[in-house]
């Protein structure tokens, strides 16, 4: 198998300043799934009792003069260690203008022991050359590199309805407040745009209403209104007895780690509750260069593990 | 609001004790059998202030939990925060409502007691009580250097020569701290004293009274109040200023009073005089 590539200015700042970082947050190593078209960081992306993250990017956005080949289809994918990946991008920013070239290489560390996969970073200038190696974990086999393919292929399969989340600041103060209070997180989403969030313990519920956000696919029927003078509690209520909203329960750990997503700087955030409320999902876009589109060469996906209620 | 609770962090983890009454509501903790900590919210420092009952109403409330609570709201740094009791289950409510849509909402559930807070006065007793107040910020200095010596600590107050003399003895050695009145005023905001009365306090007590005092105290540095009364209670008093919240229905003369919050500790001494 063969991987080499150059890097863009733009790969280096997308991933240096932004994706490495809010995935670090999430934690250390994490699965690199190259394809022909595609570059796929993931966390727990099999087996996922942590929050699960997805961010796929378009080749022609990381890299210029992209070239991969292997017996499986031109599909590779191994494990690195992130926070050694931030350290090599960082330190190749500082060697301004020299050509930025990445390649998988076998190497032995030392002369009795046998040669080991590596993610070697050159920086080729005219006064000096610097090289970096990222020690990666054996690519995966077949049979895996399949389950991680499915499991993006299964991530497009968004929720019905996806609303707008709140301002990330504001929710990080709130969620590292909760933290005290208890361990699991009730979210409920709303078609009429509302997001709720709520910790409960025997002794003390607090929670918190976003009201009037903006909703993503399935919405609240034109006439259909949620009382405006009950509670926020009673609202819900009123609005889950009718259809019109989802309610699941996450670890509050999961979801503070999450939102550490803003790291990435998106431009939009949505929150959801997939099919059968099967998981918590999280929906950044981010912009096209002064445009308001989104770009689709930069799609990312949180999925977070939803808790069996109790009671 | 927050602020003041915290200052009874040091007590360990219980129950708190709240009164509402038509003129306001306070929270008192109680321990040790001879601690007892108040915080006083009169009605005028409210923006607005409702109450209907019978008979003042008086429940617990875990005091951890209320100081975690109240920090959440705190976050937005709004005020429109809403306190209402009883809920349908007896509980304390808590509510905050922003501008752009946003609500955040409590509920703690109160417990029923059968305590009730001992009532201390320093006053009264024909005049033999000592008063004095000082500079928040050198009390609580002075209190937090006391942690040296030991475990008992004694508070002198003599009219003459007038001051105030803080003393604690232990295996390592004696620390006293001087407060003189004449040569010192800038530090006394208050001083009242007709004959010497001289106390001991264990010193985790008194450490208890200046240690969680919100920043503000000391930063403002009005002045906390002590007072020693009949049989060596000791009253220790802060004054906290509040920010001005708007005024809606309150009466066309603010006073300087409106802007100020009381936390007040009673102590009772050491058994060996």
């Amino acid at each position: 198998m063969k991987f080499k590539a150059f890097f863009t200015d733009k790969g280096v700042t997308t991933l240096e300043k932004k994706f490495v970082p809010a995935f670090e947050k999430i934690g250390k190593t994490c699965y690199v799934y190259l394809t022909r078209t595609h570059v796929t960081l993931m966390h727990n992306a099999v087996n996922a009792d942590g929050v699960q993250a997805i961010a796929q990017f378009k080749e022609a956005l990381l890299f210029d003069d992209y070239r991969i080949s292997s017996q499986n289809e031109d599909r590779i994918a191994f494990t690195l260690d992130l926070n050694l990946l931030l350290r090599a991008l960082k330190s190749s920013v500082s060697m301004d203008g020299d050509k930025l070239q990445i390649k998988l290489v076998k190497k032995r560390p030392s002369l009795n022991e046998r040669p080991m996969p590596y993610l070697t970073l050159e920086s080729k200038g005219f006064r000096s050359a610097v090289v970096q190696d990222i020690p990666i974990s054996q690519p995966l086999s077949r049979g895996d590199v399949q389950e991680l393919q499915d499991t993006i292929d299964a991530v497009h399969n968004l929720p019905r309805t996806l609303v707008q989340m709140p301002d990330l600041g504001q929710l990080q103060i709130l969620v590292d407040r909760l933290k005290n209070v208890g361990e699991a997180l009730d979210v409920a989403v709303t078609f009429h745009g509302d997001v709720h969030l709520q910790v409960s313990t025997t002794l003390v519920s607090i929670g918190s209403e976003f009201r009037r956000l903006q909703v993503l696919g399935e919405r609240a029927a034109a006439g259909s209104t949620l009382d405006a003078t009950a509670s926020p509690a009673m609202r819900l209520e009123q609005a889950l007895a009718r259809g019109e909203a989802s309610s699941v329960q996450v670890k509050i750990k999961h979801f503070a780690k999450s939102l550490q997503c803003s790291l990435t700087r998106p431009d939009t955030c949505y929150v959801g509750v997939a099919p059968s409320d099967s998981y918590l999902v999280m929906k950044f876009q981010f912009y096209a260069p002064a445009t308001h589109h989104p770009d689709t060469a930069v799609t990312l996906h949180y999925r977070l593990p939803v808790l069996e209620r109790v009671g | 609001m927050e602020e003041t609770t915290e200052s009874f962090l040091l007590f360990t983890p219980q129950d708190a004790i709240c009164e509402v009454s038509e003129h306001g509501l306070v929270i008192i903790v109680e321990e040790w059998g001879c601690l007892q900590a108040r915080v006083y919210y009169r009605k005028e420092l409210f923006v607005s202030y409702e109450y209907s009952a019978e008979s003042r109403p008086r429940f617990g409330v875990s005091l951890g939990l209320l100081v975690d609570t109240l920090s959440t709201f705190s976050s937005t740094g709004t005020t429109g925060l809403e306190l209402s009791y009883p809920g349908s289950d007896m509980q304390l409510l808590l509510k905050l409502t922003d501008a752009d849509n946003t609500c955040i909402y409590a509920e703690i559930r109160t417990k029923v007691t059968d305590t009730v807070p001992k009532e201390y006065s320093v006053d009264g007793d024909g005049g033999r009580r000592a008063v004095f107040a000082v500079k928040s910020a050198a009390l609580k200095e002075a209190i937090d250097d006391l942690e040296w010596p030991g475990s008992s600590i004694s508070i002198t107050i003599s009219p003459d020569p007038a001051g105030v003399i803080l003393r604690g003895e232990g295996h390592h050695g004696d620390l006293q701290i001087d407060f003189p009145y004449d040569a010192h005023n800038e530090l006394f905001a208050a001083f009242q004293c007709q004959s010497e009365v001289s106390y001991s306090y264990k010193y985790k007590f008194l450490r208890a009274t200046t240690a969680n005092v919100p920043n503000s105290v000391t930063k403002d540095n009005r002045g906390s109040k002590l007072t020693i009364g009949a049989g060596g209670l000791l009253k220790v008093q802060h004054l906290i200023s509040l920010r001005q919240a708007q005024q809606h229905n309150m009466d066309p003369n603010p006073t300087q009073q409106g802007r100020v919050s009381y936390v007040e500790f009673y102590l009772m001494p050491d058994e060996e005089a």
